[in-house]
């Protein structure tokens, strides 16, 4: 088989760019610690949210000194807790599950974003260092109403934030 | 086989795709810078963005 | 010399119905498809927006399903007819596969399109991707298995063709269209195994009340175990029209058949244990998993990279052989003012495009930054919408007259519509990408949410908004422009003058192909190796996770259940009785 020397170079070429393109993947995992939403919490079952103990109450919880946990319940069509308040300079993780269907939890304009699939729960942490408000959409169809689904993520000033108590 | 607008007919051996080397290494440089545009400017400027548990 | 009606006038009446039904989805797609466009920028507005995703899944599913494979069993059929040299076996097992797409298709149109009216307690609001806990009347999922067994059914008449064929010819090789088609069918029956199993052990029997509930993630790991080669399968025959048609359009001939056929072998091996690229977000997969299927896929951009040389070659060959000179001059030596040429060219540019947003999707982490915005449609309208699409629309420019014997109806406009295509094309999909860099969703049916704004960075979302909205609406014209010119085409005189339907010889011919090229059965073994690798732990990790059929949960939209109406029958019969 005898190929022509240029398709030889735009081979080596082809291959340079795989290479380039997993080893730039990879140094977004190692190097900056990019980490993938993944298996590590156990299954639970949608229909019975009401007895668990993390999700029977949505809510944003203080972990540490500034850590924060924020458990999610995503269903037709809303997010609970709305909105959800957590201070600059922390690092949050949120836990996310849906009550029916599959959802997604995409916090618009970040690279927060997540499926939510109901038997399972997302989890990803993320380092909030600015004030802000973000949107948060459902960018997976789930039904008649899935473009009302939305809800917002508000990063208070770290002096003026207060956890309410049973906040919802 | 040559057909009908064919004005000389080129075998394997005299035939160099110089034109098709020239473009797909336009193609490639612009996919080199593209890709380390959307991966460093677009998606890691686009903060916050998913970390594990430190 | 002579066209292909006329050696082959029977199987040419097969391949006009197949182009037919592909034309009149892609009428029905192309209309809602600009009924979306102009409803989720809120310019036009018909419907309400409850009804948008019962548009949506017509569209999805006309276009993807249907416009794509009638097209294609159409184009295989004609390939392999003309490259063996023999009719198909039976006419009548031809016609049968086709009927069973055909009603497959009517079965799976009928839920959808109920879904429009109220007074029909029928919907199947799932999108083409039909993720459970959704749920479709079970006449989605009954027509969709009927249009795959159709499929099945193409591929086995063509083997069986090639069978015939090689018995007579033991010493040949496989001539390359023939082994184009027979290689995307071996994928084919590999991939759709994933939805087979999710439709039939899975999907059919929830929907029709046998089982309580299934695995959310378990049909949708199936459904992208099919997801990805599926995308292959509706490439295949645009790159098999690339590499035996373009060179020839051209004035060229293939620069070389060992390299096509290297390519179709690697998509036969990849193109399957990937398809969890469609899942880095899924909570229920690990990590390590999705970075496999990452340095797969990766692997997998080999055999469009090197098509892209070996089709650019091919053409510059023609180019060459007109008289065009230079490093970039010879471009203008090539035959524009053919629509068949001019449709595909700007296909592959489109595709070359399209190739790179892929190349984000693939990308593992950068996928957070894009996954179900808006950038994917962007994207797959680059690749489905026009690599596909486009490069079918001008091959139908060139195959309909062969298969009716009739000229075209009309060139200028043909090449006004391959142009109007690329244009709207360029609007929409680039506006898409751009908007999906914001955070807007696909699927969704409107423009801006209540509580918060999208912002662009550069311009505005209204003027993305508009960009889609008049690419939407130049595509539609395109569209509406293609059938028409088909559809005088089709009440065309016959004509005695239509070009022959030959395919040239590749200047490096199979003679220099490696013999082991065409062991079929060595690269369909290594293809279930590779699928068993990529897939067994996966799938044994998610039904281990959450059992067979899941951790719980209803099927929505909550619906009455066959057992629940004959329990409702006997109340009422009751009822009446006392
Ligand atoms: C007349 C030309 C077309 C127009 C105006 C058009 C428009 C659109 C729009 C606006 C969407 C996005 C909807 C959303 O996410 O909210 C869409 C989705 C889609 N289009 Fe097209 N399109 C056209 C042609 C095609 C073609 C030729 C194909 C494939 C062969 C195609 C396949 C799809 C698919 C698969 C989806 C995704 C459906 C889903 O998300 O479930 N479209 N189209
Ligand atoms: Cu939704
Ligand atoms: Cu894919």
């Amino acid at each position: 088989m005898n190929i022509h020397t240029y398709e030889k170079l735009w081979l080596v070429g082809a291959m340079l760019l795989i290479v380039g393109f997993i080893a730039t993947v990879t140094y977004g995992a190692v190097g900056v610690g990019v980490t993938m939403i993944d298996d590590s919490e156990e299954t639970i079952d949608p229909t019975q949210l009401d007895e668990d103990e993390r999700f029977s109450e949505p809510r944003v919880e203080q972990v540490g000194e500034n850590e924060y946990d924020v458990y999610v319940v995503a269903r037709q069509f809303m997010f609970q807790p709305d909105p959800i308040e957590v201070p600059a300079g922390s690092d949050v993780t949120f836990y996310v599950t849906s009550a029916d269907v599959i959802h997604s939890f995409s916090v618009a304009g970040t690279n927060v974003n997540t499926m939510v699939i109901p038997g399972e729960v997302s989890t990803m942490t993320v380092e909030f260092d600015e004030p802000g408000e973000y949107g948060i959409v459902c960018n997976e169809y789930c039904g008649s109403g899935h473009h009302a689904m939305e809800a917002m993520l508000i990063v208070q000033p770290e002096d003026e934030f207060e956890l309410e108590e049973g906040e919802n | 086989m040559a057909s009908e607008t064919s004005k000389r007919e080129l075998g394997h051996d005299d035939f160099d795709p110089i034109g098709t080397l020239a473009l797909i290494a336009l193609y490639f440089l612009l996919l080199v810078f593209l890709w380390l545009f959307m991966y460093f400017v677009e998606f890691l400027g686009n903060e916050p963005t998913v970390v594990g548990l430190i | 010399m002579s066209a292909y009606i006329d050696d082959f006038p029977e199987e040419a009446a097969v391949i006009r119905a197949a182009f037919w039904s592909s034309f009149v989805a892609l009428a029905i797609g192309a209309f809602f498809g600009l009924i979306q466009t102009l409803h989720r920028t809120d310019i036009v507005r018909i419907f309400d927006s409850t009804d948008y995703y019962t548009i949506l899944t017509a569209h999805g599913v006309f276009m993807v399903i249907t416009f794509t494979i009638f097209f294609l069993v159409g184009v295989f059929t004609w390939a392999v007819t003309t490259s063996l040299d023999r009719g198909v076996e039976s006419l009548r097992f031809t016609w049968s596969w086709y009927l069973l797409m055909s009603l497959g298709t009517v079965f799976t149109a009928i839920p959808i399109l109920a879904g429009f009216v109220d007074s029909i307690d029928m919907s199947a609001d799932v999108l083409f991707t039909f993720y459970a806990p959704l749920q479709a009347h079970p006449l989605f999922y009954i027509g969709l298995t009927m249009f795959v067994i159709g499929t099945w059914l193409a591929g086995a008449d063509w083997f069986r063709s090639w069978w015939a064929w090689k018995s007579e010819n033991p010493s040949e090789r496989i001539p390359l269209p023939t082994f184009m088609v027979l290689t995307t069918m071996i994928m084919w029956y590999i991939a759709t195994l994933g939805i087979a199993v999710s439709i039939l052990a899975f999907l059919l029997p929830w929907s029709l009340g046998l089982v309580e509930t299934v695995n959310p993630l378990l049909t949708r790991t199936l459904f992208w175990y099919f997801g990805h080669p599926v995308v292959y399968f509706w490439l295949m025959p645009a790159y098999l029209m690339w590499y035996t048609l373009l060179p020839k359009f051209a004035g060229g001939r293939l620069f070389s058949d060992p390299l096509a056929r290297v390519v179709f072998v690697l998509f036969l091996l990849l193109s399957t244990p990937v398809g969890i690229h469609h899942q880095y977000l899924d909570p229920g997969i690990s990590e390590g998993f999705k970075f496999i299927a990452m340095t797969n896929t990766m692997f997998l951009l080999l055999p469009s990279l090197l098509t892209a040389f070996t089709v650019v070659a091919s053409i510059e060959h023609g180019a060459r052989q007109r008289g065009g000179e230079g490093y970039f001059a010879w471009l203008g030596a090539l035959p524009w003012r053919e629509p068949a040429f001019t449709g595909m060219a700007l296909a592959g540019l489109m595709f070359a495009a399209g190739g790179f947003s892929g190349m984000i999707n693939a990308g593992m982490n950068i996928n957070y930054l894009i996954h179900n915005t808006l950038w994917v449609p962007g994207h797959f309208h680059l690749t489905v919408g026009t690599a596909v699409a486009l490069t079918f629309m001008a091959g139908a420019y060139w195959l309909m007259p062969q298969v009716t014997g009739k000229p075209l109806a009309s060139k200028p406009i043909a090449l006004f519509q391959t142009v109007l295509w690329f244009v709207g094309m360029t609007f929409m999909s680039n506006a898409m990408h751009r908007a999906g860099l914001l955070g807007i969703p696909r699927r969704t049916a409107e423009p801006q949410y209540e509580g918060f704004e999208f912002q662009a960075a550069v311009g505005s979302v209204a003027e993305l908004d508009a960009q889609v909205a008049i690419g939407g609406t130049l595509l539609f014209v395109s569209a509406v422009l293609f059938l028409w010119n088909m559809l005088i085409t089709s009440f065309n005189r016959p004509t005695e003058t239509l070009p022959s339907n030959v395919i040239p010889e590749p200047l490096s011919g199979s003679d220099d192909s490696p013999a082991v090229l065409d062991n079929l059965k060595l690269w369909t073994l290594i293809a279930i190796v590779l699928v068993v690798l990529a897939y067994s732990l996966p799938l044994a990790s998610i039904v281990d996770r959450g059992g067979l059929f899941g951790p719980g949960g209803d099927a929505f939209p909550v619906r009455l259940s066959p057992t629940l109406v004959a329990q409702l029958l006997v109340d009422t019969v009751q009822e009446g009785l006392r």
